[in-house]
Order: structure tokens, then sequence, then C-alpha cells
């Protein structure tokens, strides 16, 4: 190739590109009021769109549902609060973030409005302490449910009917085959199934270190084991988050990573669904808006069971999020936000929401139908699971909460410290976030 | 960041200019201003401005910004994430770019004589550098995983431990080290190559007539005189590998003791914990450490220079 | 030279064992692209077509390829607001336009350190090289607000320039060395001709500094392509690269749709090795930052 011809290609090709760029310009401007909401990019954010369709039939109102790749949502959201006005007028967030949210002012305070807009009876009472109240049991309100979400497992259905499978269940635990009611249950199960030689594990538990993963997986075990992450009066952590109980679930839920697929004491939501698909493992624990994804893949061959207990204490760790409305945003359109918020909440709106794929609801009445439990086979599975939920802290120093917790934990599942200097660790760290923050005395 | 003078002698500085100065002076800034002007606008001026922050308490989502005194320095000290993603960060820039350094340079000397289908071969074996990091990151998780991972099953059908790759603490920062190795030995074979290269073979024949060994020829010739080069790719290899965030986000998260480097825990502070105050401190410790060693790195491949044209010329 | 004993033999083993390292990789992914996602996962690893399916959770070593990836391609996924081309496109655009800008001012501003007297030129050149060591996480914040203050968040332009600006020290650097190799006689003789300094530079030096800059083109483009972190940070409407429209696929309740990722890196990386194989004959020497006298 010549000089000439090489100069002049580039050329081209730039002349080319600036060509393209003035049709990439902003779309046609349309009269209508526009609503725009920020959620991150997943089948319920296409759901709400879908959905939204309703809303601009009834009231004329525009809806656009703006989705932000899931490894950077959180981060765009709160850079996005630092403008002056944010680009959206609705955010849909985990309910970790009701504090910051509350606390630096982004979230628009809904108590006074949303018990008039909402029938807040129809709402699920814990959906509405998580995902609605700060501080807890204040009953100020900042939110309303838009995503409730909870983990549970998948298992193998055919494996489990297996009569051959049974049989030797039977003989070795003089117990039936069947999902499990109590970890003590599901560990006899995980061991049962755990054929390494053969490419067959016994469960997969939540345990990845990119954000909550390995935190939402511990819980279950910390609580069901009598522990806690703190007082609920007083914040204070020592004792709750490294005493007998924590220490003990801790050391529960190491035992059964002794059942996982290799590299199972570092597994997420991703990971986890492969596991599942790919056919090797019995048991696997995850977030239910993934189950839809797994009847589609492995049909009948799936079934579902709630998290199961330890003694009497079944505690299921909290998903999803909710609606809140940016402080940073003219107050007409926060009204229309508000307009938004009460219409999606009304029941025959809910019973179309959770028709698209992944989308689930809060409200009770829908949760006890016959209609709900049957329209997919995990729904009853969800519905029994929201009555034990609970969840993380929620203050707005959550996240280095959920950094020191995934460090010492992940510490303890590596074998690099006991469960009990780790949890002590953690402890310590706590404290010393939670004093930095002035809501520890 | 002024040097101090003299010895970074890179190129042939010719500052050869003829004609009226004063003609040409309007013509000296039109030349240069542009370069200049981007550079002090989009990477400096933010730099001044994140001086500023670096000791204030600014948060992520705004909000009442007030000064902190040197209070986010101290916190240097203090807080053990730092000291540790320090260490790692050393201990991946070291591996790494020693790595690359060494392979890529062998396989240079190897590349060196011509034979059939080595452009082919060479462009090749480029590909692997024009991959985008953050994408390649998560496809590698799918060659490495654990229990389904194609490198595990062919490792266990040669009868070889199948390792947690991505998992074993011990292993994470391996795993990230030899995705960077495959992504980066390209460039140091192509710098290393181009070295060679430009070795005059004259200097070879004086060294056949002296008779002397491969090794001596090596020792004596071939190193010292593609050194200089290869340390301008060690540099580069090393800034970039410095700021190495892309690998470490997509296989482990910013947020594992194991893996955090000086980059992902500046994202976790930044992003995650919002201080953008306490943040902005931190880089400037990397900023001021990263230039202090790179001033040093560019006097040493100067004095390399000079040696190796001293080779030259006897 | 010659006389290397045994040596010949082992250099051939070293080649082809990292041959084998550098490729494999890049052959796996050309195998995930064709396949199903059930069989990217399988627990047996599946290398070998064939013509009949396969049974998903089947312990063979068989798949049935399949074009999915690259359809998955044109079909808008779930929150996407186009198919992946129009991310290519974008890339595409900012990709080159960056690259263009980045070697013009790089050479412009070689030229002048390389040929007139610039008083602390050498300070000024380590100051151009120093801005490379910068963490882009520096930097975020300030750029941020800068950009909202201009109106560039969202826009192609804001990347365009944030790219250029990153790039713009290696071309400096690149540049210089070549720029120092071109006679300045040749110069000279154009001004005794009666040319001005300006169009000596274009007609005389440009057409000589073509190699070069074809070289530092092919690494402009190469970063400007790839760009992960400012392309997120600062965008989430207009001018989404191909890098951010990946991490949105991380989202997929039906898990990583790994042969959709072989298909559409492939599809990423063939421009840039198009474009260094044309720009192949000068890449060696193009790299030799002007340390090499010759």
């Amino acid at each position: 190739m010549t000089t000439k011809a090489f100069l002049s290609s580039v050329i081209f090709a730039a002349l080319c590109s600036a060509m393209v760029l003035p049709t990439s310009a902003q779309d046609p401007a349309t009269d209508a009021p526009t609503l725009t909401i920020w959620w991150a990019q997943w089948d319920p954010a296409v759901g709400l769109q879908t959905l939204s369709e309703d809303f601009t039939k009834e009231s004329g109102i525009v809806v656009k549902v703006q989705q932000i790749p899931w490894p950077s949502y959180q981060e765009q959201v709160f850079l996005n609060f630092g403008n002056k006005t944010t680009d959206f007028d609705i955010v849909i967030g985990d309910s970790q973030w009701l504090g910051r949210g509350a606390d630096k002012g982004l979230y628009l305070e809904l108590t006074d409005w949303i018990g008039e807009a909402v029938d807040l009876s129809t709402i699920h009472p814990l959906a509405q302490r998580y995902l609605m109240e700060y501080p807890e049991g204040s009953g100020r309100y900042y939110g309303a449910p838009c995503e409730t979400d909870a983990i549970g497992f998948v298992y193998r259905k055919d494996w489990f009917e297996d009569p051959a499978e049974k049989k030797a269940f039977q003989v070795k635990y003089s117990r039936k085959l069947a999902p499990p009611d109590t970890w003590q249950e599901f560990r006899d199960i995980a061991e049962h199934f755990h054929r390494p030689d053969e490419k067959r594990y016994g469960t997969a538990l939540l345990t990845g270190r990119g954000y909550d993963s390995i935190t939402m997986g511990f819980q279950p075990f910390l609580w069901a084991w009598g522990g806690a992450w703190a007082d609920p009066e007083t914040f204070e952590v020592q004792g709750h988050v490294n005493g007998l109980g924590a220490v003990a679930g801790l050391e529960a839920f190491i035992d059964l990573l002794q059942f996982t697929p290799p590299g199972g004491e570092s597994s997420d939501y991703f990971q986890n669904l492969d596991a599942f698909t790919n056919g090797s493992t019995a048991m696997v624990l995850d977030y239910f808006p993934f189950y839809p994804g797994i009847v589609q893949n492995m049909g009948d061959q799936a079934g579902f069971f709630v998290v199961p207990r330890n003694g009497d204490t079944r505690a299921i760790s909290l998903g999803g999020q909710g609606f809140s409305v940016s402080t940073k945003t003219s107050a007409q359109q926060q009204e229309l936000a508000k307009q938004f918020i009460a219409w999606f909440q009304r029941t025959e709106v809910q019973e179309k929401w959770i028709t698209f794929p992944g989308c689930f609801t809060a409200n009770t009445e829908l949760l006890q139908s016959q209609a709900f439990r049957e329209a997919y086979p995990f729904n009853s599975t969800f519905a029994e699971s929201l009555d034990h939920l609970r969840d993380f802290w929620n203050v707005p120093v959550y996240n280095e909460l959920l950094s020191a917790s995934l460090r010492n934990l992940g510490e303890a599942l590596d074998k690099v410290k006991t469960p009990q200097e780790a949890l002590d660790q953690l402890a310590m760290e706590h404290e010393l976030i939670l004093r930095g923050a002035g809501l520890l005395k | 960041m002024p040097t101090q003078g003299g010895e970074i002698t890179l190129g042939r500085g010719g500052e050869n200019s003829g004609g009226g100065a004063d003609a040409d002076r309007w013509l000296k800034v039109g030349f240069v201003a542009p370069a200049l002007l981007v550079l002090i606008s989009v990477n400096i001026f933010p730099l001044i401005y994140s001086i500023w922050l670096s000791f204030t308490n600014a948060d992520l989502v705004g909000g009442g910004i007030r000064s902190v005194g040197t209070l986010n320095y101290s916190f240097l000290f203090f807080d053990p994430r730092y000291a540790q993603a320090l260490r790692t960060t050393v201990l991946f820039v070291a591996l790494a770019v020693g790595i690359e350094l060494v392979l890529g340079y062998g396989l240079a000397l190897c590349l060196r004589p011509t034979f059939r289908g080595k452009p082919i071969l060479l462009t090749a074996l480029l590909v692997p550098m024009m991959m985008p990091p953050a994408v390649m990151g998560v496809y590698w998780t799918l060659i490495l995983n654990g229990s389904f991972g194609v490198l595990n099953q062919a490792l266990g059908l040669l009868g070889l431990p199948e390792l947690q790759w991505l998992t074993d603490p011990d292993l994470k920062l391996v795993s990230i080290i030899l995705i960077d190795v495959w992504m980066w030995t390209p460039f140091t074979i192509l710098i290393s190559l181009a070295g060679l290269n430009a070795i005059p073979a004259s200097i070879y024949e004086a060294a056949a007539v002296d008779r002397a060994t491969t090794w001596m020829v090596f020792r004596r010739i071939t190193l010292p005189m593609s050194a200089p080069l290869v340390g301008l790719a060690a540099l580069l290899r090393a800034t970039d590998a410095l700021k190495q965030f892309d690998l470490v986000m997509a296989i482990t998260g910013p947020n594992d003791g194991a893996t955090q480097t000086l980059s992902a825990l500046l994202y976790q502070v930044m992003f995650r914990d919002g201080k953008v105050g306490l943040a902005s401190a931190y880089s400037y410790m990397v900023l001021v450490v990263v230039i202090a060693l790179a001033s040093v790195f560019l006097r040493y491949l100067a004095s390399l220079q000079h040696r190796a044209s001293a080779t030259e010329a006897t | 030279m010659n006389r290397r004993l045994g040596l010949g033999r082992l250099r051939w083993v070293f080649l082809a064992l990292y041959s084998v390292f550098s490729v494999l990789p890049l052959l796996w992914l050309g195998i995930t692209s064709v396949k199903s996602k059930a069989d990217s996962i399988s627990t047996t690893v599946r290398f070998v077509p064939t013509t009949q399916p396969v049974d998903p959770r089947a312990s063979t070593i068989r798949f049935l390829p399949t074009l999915d990836g690259y359809r998955a391609l044109s079909d808008v996924y779930a929150g996407a607001d186009h198919p992946y081309y129009h991310y290519l496109g974008n890339t595409l655009v900012i990709g080159v336009l960056s690259m263009v800008a980045s070697v013009l001012i790089g050479t412009a501003c070689a030229y002048g350190f390389s040929r007139f007297l610039i008083p602390g030129a050498r300070d000024w050149l380590f100051f151009i090289l120093s801005t490379r060591f910068l963490p882009p996480l520096a930097v975020v914040i300030p750029v941020l607000m800068m950009y909202r203050e201009f109106g560039l968040q969202n826009t192609h332009l804001g990347l365009i320039i944030l790219y250029t600006s990153f790039n713009l020290s290696l071309a400096v650097w690149l540049m210089k060395g070549f720029v120092d190799e071109i006679p300045a006689a040749y110069e000279e003789a154009a001004l005794i001709d009666g040319y001005s300094r300006l169009s000596a530079f274009i007609r005389v030096v440009l057409p000589r500094a073509v190699p070069g800059m074809a070289v530092t083109a092919v690494f402009c483009l190469i970063s400007a392509w790839n760009e992960y972190g400012f392309a997120m940070t600062l965008n989430n409407r207009e001018g989404v690269t191909v890098p951010v429209y990946f991490a949105g696929l991380q989202g997929n309740v039906q898990g990583f749709p790994w042969s959709q990722i072989g298909a559409g890196v492939f599809l990423f990386v063939t421009p840039i090795v198009l474009f260094t194989i044309l720009v192949r004959r000068h890449l060696l020497r193009g790299v030799t930052f002007g340390t090499i006298k010759r």
C-alpha cells in the first residue's frame, strides 16, 4: 500500500465517521410530559418499560426506563446525584441505598403522601420495612416497592425423584429424600449428591466477592444460628456479629462448602446459574428473578424450595429494589413520579406486572392468590419466602460495612482466618465505621 | 514535574532549527501548543482540581464540602488496605512486567532471523494486544472456571492437578498476571524486535572476525545495544500495569483483599464508599510515587543509551 | 550468530509453545462464538463439531455449531436501545476520530520539538510523558464536572477529546523519534525553493512521516477502541461504545450469553487486526521512539 493510498484511506474513514456524527443526535422531542426512570439493565426493567405503556394510555405521560449496565449501576446513580439536577425523576434503588438517599437529601420523603395515595395494607409488611422505611421503625417513607425479591433454592427435581437415588438415600440416612426443611437435612442431601468423580456436586451457595454476594449468602446462617449484625436499638455490634450464634452460623456455612463444585468458595449469582444450567449441581441458591430462565432451560427438571431453617429460625436475605423520587428534579416532575408510583402499586397493575419474566410483587392479596401461586413453578416458594425476609444494613455507610464484611468473610471462607478471628475483626471494623458515622455512640 | 535536565536524550534532540527566529516564533507555538493545550485542559487542570479535593471531605453525591486539612493524607498510614494494595500492585507490576519482558525479549530473539511465514506468525501473535481488556477479563473466567473451564479439563486429561484459578486466594493474582502476560507480551515482542533489528550487522561481522562465542556476542553486543529500547518498553508497560483495573474488576471485583490493586482500591473508595476527598488523596500518593520512579528510570535509560552508543562507536 | 549449538531447535520449541499459549484462547473464543449456551458451559468440554443435535447435559465432546451468537448481535436485547452494530458504529466514530486527532496533533508537536529551539524542551517532553502515568481515576470526578459544565457528557465529542488527550503522550514520543530521523536538509532545500515552513512541513515532512504515523495510529486506535472506564462513566445515552455494550450483557437473567460475547468480540477486533495488517511493514520501525540512530 502506498503512502498516498494510506493517507487517503484514513482521511476517507475520518470523513465517513464525521458524517455519522450528526445522525446520532437527540431523539425528536415530544410535547407529552415524560417521566424518566433509571434502573439496571435486565429483564425486569424491560417488563417495567412494557408495563408503563398502560400508564401512558391512561395518563398521557410518557415513561422512559433508562437502563444502566449492572456492573456500574450504583456508581452511575450516585454520580448522577452529584449533579444540580438528576437525569432521572425516579431511581429504582437497592434497599441498602435508602439511608444514603434519605440522609443526604437525595430521596424525596414520601411519608405524608404515600399513606393517602397507596393502600399500604396491600404491601407486605416486610417489604414496607426494608424497601420503604428509613430509619427502620420510624414510620418515615422514602421509597415504594418495585421489584420485591429474595433468595431461594432451585433443585434437580429429576434427581430427587429418581427411585434409585431415593432408595440409596433412605438406606443411608433412614429418611425419605425430599426438599429439605432444615439445614441439617440440607447437609445430608448435599452430601448424598456430591460425587466429584461423576462431576456431580451437592450444592452451590452464594460466596462471590464482586459486591454483596458473599454477605447475602452468609446472612441466612448468621440469623438462623442466633447471630445478628447488631443490636437494633443501640447499634452495638460486639457480641452480635461475633457472638456464639454468628460463629456457629459461619462454621455451618463453611462446612457446607465442601459439597460445592470446585471453586464454590467464591461463586456469585451468575456462576451459580451456570452451575445449575449445566446440570452438575443438585441444589443452587440464587435470586428469584433468575428462575424464569432456569425454567425455560431445564423445564420439569427444576424444582424450588425455601431457604432452610435452623431450629425454629428461618431467615432469608432480601433482594430487590424500590422506587424513590429524586429531590433534584422539578416539583412538576416529582408529581408525575408520584402519580406513576401510586399507579404501579394498584392491585390490577401488580397483577399484570408479575406476568413479565423475573418480575415479583409485594402485594399481599396477589401473593396469596391461587392464580399467582400457579403461574410459575417458583411462585409459591417465593410467596412463602417473603415472610422470613431480613436485610443488611441500610445506613448511609452501608457500603463500607459491606466491604468489611466481604473481606473478612472471604478470609474465613479461604481459611486464612478462623471463623472467630474473622468475625472478631469484622466486629471491630464495623464498630469503627459506625462510630465514625456517628451512629454508634 | 520538571526533571533535572541533561540526561534524557532519548531521540536525537535535534534542535537544529534554521531560519529567522522571529518569524518562526508563532509557528513554533502553533506546532507545539495544541498538544500542550489539550493535555493541560483535560489532564492537568482536573489534576489540580483534585489536589483541592484531596484536602476536603468531598462526597460523590455532592453536598457541603469543607476542608479537612491533611486528614485524608494521614488516613493513608492507618488504612491497612492501602499498604496491602501497594504490596499487591508492586507484586503485580514486578511479576507481570518481568515475565512479559523476559518472554517478549526471548521471543524477539527467536523471531529475529527471517523465515517463511514470519510476517503471518508475527501478526497472529500480536492479536491478543488488540483485545478489549474489560471484556477479555470476563471471557477468561470461562476458560479458567474451576469446574467446567477448558483449562482445568485439559490439565485433568494430562493428569495434572486441576487448580482453582479464580477462587484460590493464592492463585487469583496469578490468574490476573497470566491474562496480562497473554495480552501484553506481544507489545514487548514488538519493541524488542525493533531494538534488535536496529543493531548494525557490521558489528556482528566484526565479532565474527574476532571469533567471539555466541554467548559473548549476546552479552557484549546484542543485550547492551538493545537495552535502551527494552528499558523503554519496561517503562511503558510498568506505567500501564500500575493502573491495572479492568482485569481485576472482571476476575474478582474491586474489593478482594488478594487482588486489590491501588486502582481497585481507588475505585472502591471513590465510587462505592463515595469518599471523593479521600480517594483524591490516595490517587495523589500514587501519582507522586509513579512520577518519581519514572524520572529515576528515565535517567537510567539515558545512561544505558550512552553506553550503547559507546559500544557502537568502538 | 549461526554457530548456536542446539539453540536452533530450542528456538522452534519455544516459539511453538508460546504460539499455542497465545493463539489457543483466541481459537477458543472463535469456537465459543458458534456454540449454544448449554454447550459453552457443559461439564465435559465440547470442541468437536457435529451435525447431530446434542443432549445439553450429556457427557460428550461434540457440539452442534450454531450462528445464534451472531444472530443475537442483531437483536436489541434486554434494555439496550439498539443492536450491537449501533454501538460498533459509535466505537468506530469515536475510535477513528480520536486516533486521527492524536496522530495529527502529536505529529505537529513532535515536529515542533524536533526542529525548533524550545526553552525547557526536555522538561516539556517529560511533562508530556508524565501525563501517561496518571491514574485515570484521579481525574474522573473533575473531568466529569468539567464535561457537565460544557455539555460534553453523553456525547461522542466528549470521549473523542478524552481519548485524544490520553493518547497524545504516546503519539508525541513515538512521532518525535520518527521526525528526528527525517533529515532537516530536505526541508531546508524546500525552504530555499520558496516554500513556507508550514508548506514544507506538509509537503516534505508529513509524507516521510507516514510510516510512523501509521504505527502511532495503530496504538492510539487500540487504546481508544477498547477503553471501558470513562466510556461507562461519561455515557449512558449517546456515544455508548461496544465495551459498555458487553457490560450490559451481564444483566441477562439467563446468565452470561457466552456465544454472543464470543461473536461480538470476534467482530469487534477484526477492524483493528485488518488495520494492523495494513501497516505491518512499518510496525517494527515505528516503535523505536527515536532511540536508535541509523
